[in-house]
């Protein structure tokens, strides 16, 4: 059975945004009120994050178990997943950035996400949603070392995430070194099949020029999460290479002056409908996140225009 | 078989103030189908079924849609079923259009059956008005100068009739009919066949009225709604203030907050609960003016009240 979703990271823009407790609780009542019972958490740092690491929720809430009763009273019923990301900087952690290419970081990644994996248990979760590999501007192409250290890095993470009973979603995203279907189709084949499988993320994807629908065909058996936001524009001068490209690309718009990457589902280039038709004639059975990470303010905007999408074309019986 | 739920005794409508950051800067969502496609998604996405709006909207709607027909057609393909109430944008001057003085009512009875002549097509069912004009303008607050209001409004209540929409009134609270007692002699001097009653709950809180109270003398004769909360009961007489005690009043930048705001003053679930025990069946309407003093938007603040209708509203009566 599908799951719906929705990510929090779109509310998180900045230190002084999301960090009081009132604006988090608006932030959930503007999702439940969307019709979305559950969210995905986004892996923080910072004091500033209340909700973004263990330790601030037992600061703010007293426990994680007294946080999902919050979360209860909100309209949010389950947290599906977190999103982890090794090679942002950590102020706990006290790191610029880990790379799972490189076994020396092995150790360290493995034990960050201890951190949030053991929290997500205790929320009821049961995907670590992480990205995989550096981006592509930091790495340079993938070769089979990496590829296989990198592999190596996510089943060691698995191995830890296991006995709390969750599974690991590799999200690879527009900017990452890894490329190709052939590159997505030699990872899988170097990770454990039973506790890591792949993360769509249909903007990400369509943006570094995959057909997403294909992707899932060939992947199916293998996927184990969505996340399901809409792509505007197509990076068709390769500018995933430029120094720098989180800012030169995504948010400064590359040559083009890309305005705005992602979209509301329906206003851009990813076919959801034919999506959805494949995961229900492949049985898929997981959550799907809907995001609206990267939308304009306000944010309830974003988030009403998804459920709209989901409440009057995906919802809908399958065509 | 199985058994169905029962249908809702009631249907949530969205008083539109709206307006939305453009590359243009601050811009109306009626300038464009686009901007006004969006408008409808978000309102329809969090269960509201009809939208309320100004009468000065009828034009721009006319000139996006071709007909009044098309856009109720456009808003129905959304989810939207119709604008179920205009609400009456005079701007009321002793010179030409004052409820309070007889010699105005000719213009002002004409100008509403124009309004009601041209808003054929967007399933309009209420004709909401200030009864009377801007406190300051109206005091001293007469006898007689209630009594010219009543006649007003039940000449113009029996002509909106004639084309299926109820005249309702809506007291702000810087009304020149605003108190407890003026109320009631006005509605004692208005014929229930012709004028209805608007309940907003903050514009009554304000004004130092309890809305619940008001709700059970006024049930029989009550048009509908306006939800919306206020942490503020106007104590030092803003009210009379000039020119314009809902947006320049110096004691409060913003009068109005949706409902289940921390320190909100209006008690919903009190007033829910009258409306279940009076048996009020129909549309309620959630209205959010100047949500976007001081920060705030739209957007989020209709998300936040459709959570405390599906919350905690509907828990009491749906």
């Amino acid at each position: 059975m599908i799951k719906w979703a929705y990510g929090v990271n779109q509310w998180k823009a900045g230190f002084t945004s999301f960090a009081r407790l009132e604006e988090i609780e608006r932030a959930f009542k503007v999702t439940a009120a969307c019709g979305f019972d559950a969210v995905e958490l986004n892996a923080g740092s910072g004091r500033w994050d209340p909700i973004g690491r263990p330790e601030n929720i037992a600061i703010n809430y007293g426990s994680a178990a007294h946080f999902r009763l919050k979360l209860k009273d909100l309209g949010i019923h389950h947290v599906s997943s977190t999103f982890f990301d090794p090679t942002l900087m950590s102020f706990e952690e006290l790191h610029f950035g880990l790379m799972s290419t490189q076994p020396a970081d092995h150790a360290r990644i493995v034990a960050q996400a201890r951190i949030h994996a053991q929290m997500l248990a205790e929320l009821g979760g049961t995907l670590l949603v992480v990205r995989p590999f550096p981006s592509f501007w930091k790495e340079g192409a993938l070769n089979a070392e990496r590829l296989a250290a990198a592999a190596d890095c996510w089943n060691q993470v698995a191995a830890m995430a296991a006995p709390l009973g969750l599974k690991v979603a590799l999200h690879v995203d527009a900017l990452s070194a890894l490329r190709s279907v052939d590159e997505f189709e030699q990872l899988l084949q170097l990770c454990d099949r039973e506790q890591v499988g792949l993360a769509i993320d249909t903007a990400e994807l369509t943006i570094a020029g995959h057909d997403v629908v294909a992707l899932y065909r060939r992947f199916h058996d293998r996927v184990l999460h969505f996340h399901f936001k809409d792509a505007l524009a197509v990076d068709t001068l390769d500018e995933y290479k430029l120094p720098n490209a989180e800012r030169a690309l995504i948010a400064a718009g590359g040559e083009r002056e890309i305005a705005r990457w992602f979209g509301e589902m329906g206003t851009g280039l990813v076919d959801f409908p034919a999506l959805l038709a494949a995961m229900r004639e492949h049985g898929y059975a997981g959550w799907i996140v809907v995001e609206s990470d990267k939308g304009p303010e306000p944010i309830a905007t974003g988030m009403m225009l998804n459920s709209w999408y989901r409440q009057n074309v995906l919802d809908l019986p399958a065509r | 078989m199985t058994a169905s739920a029962p249908a809702p005794k009631l249907r949530w409508a969205y008083m539109d103030h709206w307006r939305i950051d453009t590359p243009q800067g601050q811009l109306s969502q009626y300038t464009s189908v686009k901007r006004f496609d969006v408008f409808l998604k978000q309102v329809s996405s969090l269960g509201f079924e009809a939208i309320e709006t100004f009468d000065f909207h009828l034009g721009p709607l006319r000139e996006l849609f071709g007909s009044l027909e098309n856009a109720r057609a456009f808003m129905q393909e959304r989810g939207i079923d119709r604008v179920l109430s205009l609400f009456h944008a005079v701007m009321y001057d002793e010179r030409q259009s004052a409820p309070h003085v007889r010699s105005t009512h000719d213009h002002i009875f004409n100008y509403a059956q124009h309004i009601m002549r041209s808003s054929v097509g967007l399933g309009v069912e209420n004709f909401i008005v200030m009864p009377a004009g801007l406190y300051y303008d109206v005091e001293p607050v007469t006898d007689d100068k209630l009594r010219a209001c009543a006649e007003l409004w039940n000449r113009v209540g029996k002509m909106t009739l004639e084309y299926g929409v109820k005249t309702c009134c809506h007291h702000e609270f810087f009304c020149g009919i605003r108190s407890a007692e003026q109320l009631r002699k006005f509605y004692e001097w208005t014929d229930p066949r012709y004028v209805f009653f608007y309940c907003d709950t903050a514009q009554h809180v304000i004004a130092g009225v309890d809305p619940v109270d008001l709700y059970l003398k006024l049930q029989d004769r009550c048009g509908g709604f306006h939800m919306k909360d206020t942490k503020h009961v106007d104590l030092t007489g803003d009210y009379r203030r000039k020119p314009d005690a809902e947006v320049m009043a110096p004691t409060t930048p913003r009068w109005f907050h949706e409902m289940g705001t921390p320190g909100g003053l209006v008690d919903f679930p009190a007033l829910m609960q009258a409306m279940k025990e009076c048996g009020y069946e129909g549309w309620v309407g959630v209205e959010h003016d100047k949500a976007d003093v001081e920060g705030g938007n739209y957007p989020e603040t209709t998300a936040l009240s459709a959570w405390y209708i599906q919350h905690v509203l509907k828990k009491i009566y749906a």
